[in-house]
């Protein structure tokens, strides 16, 4: 038999998945019809998938194999981003679409489960091949995998793998357990965590700028960064998901995972190889030599808070603590800011602000590294020439790059002004970025973890996070602290200026 | 005296343009235009030819291949004239409130000034930035003066479908030597993609070595060079696999000439693997019907026009070795008919 496949153009084809089945529990679920249907359907149109790819959805909601292709259909046409439906694509798509309902919490529904796998893998030629996705309650996750490993269908003829959802448990003891429950029955390398940020397109351009020019490497460091913000801000609420908020909060939602990663992709050594672990190790290292903040030190380098009610655009917005099932004395956080610093040799002494709140004035997440300023002012104290340089990394709205620097104003006299220079991802590049899920379902079918999260770092930045709330959950806090529609607490502003900083307003 | 161009004037009013636009842009923001530049894309085309037809298929490319784009109309007469003119193409992409603008020139030359165009052109090209040459029609690249506008192309891209001699371009391609992109070999890559999908499933790669007869079936009475191209990759591709098929060809005289319609790839009798792929529709969509044994699949392709076909070139600057591979062997093959 040839070892590879003969036929492969890597300059001209796109990566291409092996022959698989993927098997959703929750098939019935939001995720399953906002984000993964539309993206499997999106690999299919892109003709990415292997022509026997099938699908099996399983949830408890009684259902036949063409209620399930009608309700997909209906859901794919909704929710697809960015792209066309096409009635043809998709009747051969829903071909391989099975539906099965099952009980996670029953055994029954795994034995079933692998007598379906069974006969996909004899009809489509799927060749054993099966990616499990969880997108079901995270409490559920354990029971799930065990469910696999005793109707034996965690091992088989070809590949098993799994994925998971955020969070990745409430704390670090919850977390060890998760992963210690899921190796009973799966490898460390079979196990996908899903982060979506890390799918994002602007996220996987950091590695790129960084490692695949020249320019920049020389001046990532503690002698010439003066500081790192990263702020992911959301103009909405809770929007109705007030009882699962609640019980997370801002820094358990976003800075432990989604923020904590970028910030390791900011801060990583190079990786010898863009292989999978190569590149994970580095993230793992850089979160491991996160600074873990001693109990006194928590309040003075973090800052808790929650939005009150206010009036934006002409509109009543309600507080958190009026939102919909949510205690009217919630000490839950909405907004959550903390420094850190990295002990290593390349970040000793520069400070990562972290910031991330619902109702904020806007929507976005952006990097920026301030550069030192210059060492000497030549042109004299004229205003703008104490601003430095800033590099700006945009992941959302409007993905791309920006570079502030001086310039001399036109006109007589030496003034200067910050001028930036913009790269913008989306027009440069004017093709149709892939959605996240688009990136991590093809990355999970074929193999490829490097975007995907791994037990030590999750562990370790459970490592930096839970000091901090294990101080917060001691505190009374004054809430609500900042109203709706602003960029934050006071409190916030102060953490900065403590250090001689202020938050930039993105 | 003839009329000529002067590139540094090109070039002053390519910067006035810039200042221009800087100003036209809204004050209220301080976000402005952005220029964008990743190749220089000269485009030679006859005089014949509707501008516009070219000019769209350049602002479709700009987004993702943003250039300096030289257009080159030709015109066939005697006269030694040069002439020039400057514009901008700007966008504003949805959602984003900055601009974005490409510059383009506009050249109008004659099959006698073509000796004079490469000096022209020439500086015209932006610095370390590649030039890519594109000519759209094969009277032009029979021009004794062709080669001299050819040699300041990083790449050259044609389309060998609009040439009467398949066998006669294909020689001519490989023996040059360039960085060669064939629209004719562009037009494949979907159809490729497909069956290199199909042999990413195991069972069907195992039996590989087993296939014992690839057909290809074709439009028109004339055996276009896609079918070269695409017989000549099969049977490499097969080969490294360890087959050796026997190659046979079908003319769908009936069906619109220079395109592919049907490709099969068999084993023996027994148990043998059986590939069948039929493509229909026309070049703004088309549907591939794949029976792999008993499992029957459906796919849809994009339209493979012009800009598809380009956006896809301009891509690839360099050399791309499955092409030049598969060029020896088409050229071999469309060399034994003759």
């Amino acid at each position: 038999m040839p070892l590879e496949n003969p036929f492969q153009d890597p300059l001209r084809f796109e990566r291409r998945i092996p022959e698989c089945a993927v098997a959703i529990f929750g098939a019935n679920g939001d995720l399953t019809k906002r984000k993964l249907l539309p993206a499997l359907y999106r690999l299919a149109y892109e003709r990415r998938l292997a022509p026997g790819f099938a699908v099996v959805g399983i949830s408890r909601t009684p259902m036949s194999d063409e209620q399930f292709r009608a309700s997909m259909h209906d859901s794919v046409a909704k929710f697809l981003e960015d792209s066309p439906f096409d009635e043809e694509v998709w009747s051969a798509f829903a071909q391989g679409l099975y539906y099965m309902p099952g009980d996670i919490g029953d055994p029954a529904s795994f034995t079933n489960l692998a007598a379906h796998l069974k006969q996909i893998e004899d009809c489509r030629h799927t060749a054993g091949n099966v990616l499990f996705y969880l997108s079901t309650q995270p409490s559920q996750y354990a029971t799930a995998a065990k469910g696999i490993g005793a109707a034996g269908i965690a091992q088989g003829k070809g590949w098993r793998r799994i994925v998971i959802e955020k969070p990745f448990g409430h704390d670090l003891e919850s977390a060890r357990a998760l992963s210690n429950e899921l190796h009973e029955v799966f490898r460390e390398s079979d196990i996908y965590r899903i982060d979506h940020y890390l799918g994002k397109e602007t996220v996987q351009n950091i590695l790129a700028f960084r490692f695949g020019n020249g320019i920049f490497e020389p001046l990532w460091d503690r002698r010439y960064v003066n500081s790192v913000q990263i702020t992911a801000a959301e103009s909405i609420g809770v929007e109705g998901r007030g009882g699962y908020y609640q019980e997370a909060g801002a820094l358990r939602d976003m800075i432990q995972n989604h923020l904590l990663q970028i910030m390791a992709t900011i801060a990583m050594e190079p990786s010898a190889t863009f292989q999978p672990d190569a590149v994970r190790d580095e993230r793992a290292k850089l979160l491991r030599t996160v600074r873990v903040m001693k109990p006194d030190e928590v309040l003075a380098n973090t800052v808790a808070g929650q939005y009150g009610p206010a009036r934006i655009g002409g509109a009543d917005v309600v507080g958190f603590r009026q939102e919909k099932g949510v205690d009217p004395e919630s000490q839950t956080d909405t907004y959550a800011a903390a420094t850190f610093f990295v002990d290593n040799w390349r970040w000793a002494g520069v400070p990562f602000f972290i910031r991330s709140g619902k109702r904020l004035p806007k929507r976005v997440t952006e990097i920026a590294i301030q550069f030192d300023a210059a060492p000497h002012a030549m042109f004299g104290d004229n205003g703008d020439e104490a601003t430095p340089n800033l590099l700006i990394l945009r992941i959302q709205p409007e993905e791309g790059i920006s570079l502030r620097f001086l310039s001399k104003r036109p006109g007589a006299g030496m003034k200067l002004r910050p001028v930036s220079m913009d790269f913008n991802y989306g027009s440069s590049f004017g093709e149709r970025s892939p959605t996240a899920y688009e990136t991590l379902l093809l990355d999970a079918m074929i193999g490829d973890a490097t975007l995907y999260t791994r037990q030590d770092m999750v562990e370790a930045s459970w490592g930096a996070v839970e000091p901090i709330l294990d101080v917060w959950q001691n505190h009374k806090f004054d809430f609500p602290n900042y109203d709706a529609g602003t960029w934050g607490p006071k409190a916030s502003d102060e953490m900065l200026a403590r250090h001689g900083q202020t938050w930039r307003t993105p | 005296m003839s009329a000529t161009i002067q590139p540094e004037r090109v070039l002053r009013e390519l910067a006035e343009l810039w200042v221009t636009l800087g100003k036209e842009s809204d004050p209220s923001h301080s976000s402005g235009v952005l220029r964008a530049c990743t190749m220089t894309l000269i485009t030679l085309v006859e005089e014949s030819e509707d501008p516009s037809d070219v000019w769209s298929t350049m602002a479709a490319l700009m987004p993702e291949h943003p250039s300096r784009a030289i257009v080159v109309r030709f015109r066939e007469s005697a006269s030694r004239d040069l002439s020039s003119r400057v514009f901008s193409q700007c966008w504003m992409p949805f959602g984003h409130r900055r601009q974005i603008c490409c510059e383009q020139v506009e050249i109008s030359a004659s099959d006698a000034s073509l000796p004079d165009l490469a000096p022209v052109v020439l500086p015209l090209a932006v610095a370390d930035l590649p030039v890519i040459v594109w000519c759209r029609s094969p009277r032009l690249f029979r021009l004794p003066d062709f080669p001299q506008i050819d040699k300041i192309a990083h790449k050259l891209i044609l389309d060998s479908s609009a040439f009467p001699d398949p066998a006669g371009i294909l020689a001519q391609i490989r023996d040059g030597k360039k960085v060669v992109g064939d629209l004719a070999w562009t037009r494949l890559t979907h159809v490729r993609e497909l069956i290199s999908q199909i042999f990413e499933t195991r069972d069907y790669l195992a039996r590989l070595p087993g296939v014992n007869q690839v057909q290809v079936t074709y439009g028109g009475s004339v055996r276009p060079t896609s079918a070269y191209y695409l017989a000549a990759w099969i049977l490499d591709c097969l080969e490294k696999a360890g087959a050796h098929p026997q190659l046979s060809w079908v003319a769908a005289a009936g069906e619109p000439a220079g395109r592919i319609f049907g490709i099969e790839l068999a084993g023996s009798a027994d148990g043998g693997l059986r590939v069948n792929i039929s493509i229909s529709g026309d070049r703004e969509r088309q549907y591939a019907e794949v029976q792999i044994d008993s499992l029957p699949t459906h796919t849809a392709f994009p339209p493979d026009n012009d800009y598809m076909l380009l956006r896809e070139e301009l891509g690839i600057p360099a050399r791309d070795a499955v092409y030049e591979r598969t060029l020896a062997r088409a050229a071999e093959l469309a060399g034994e008919k003759r």
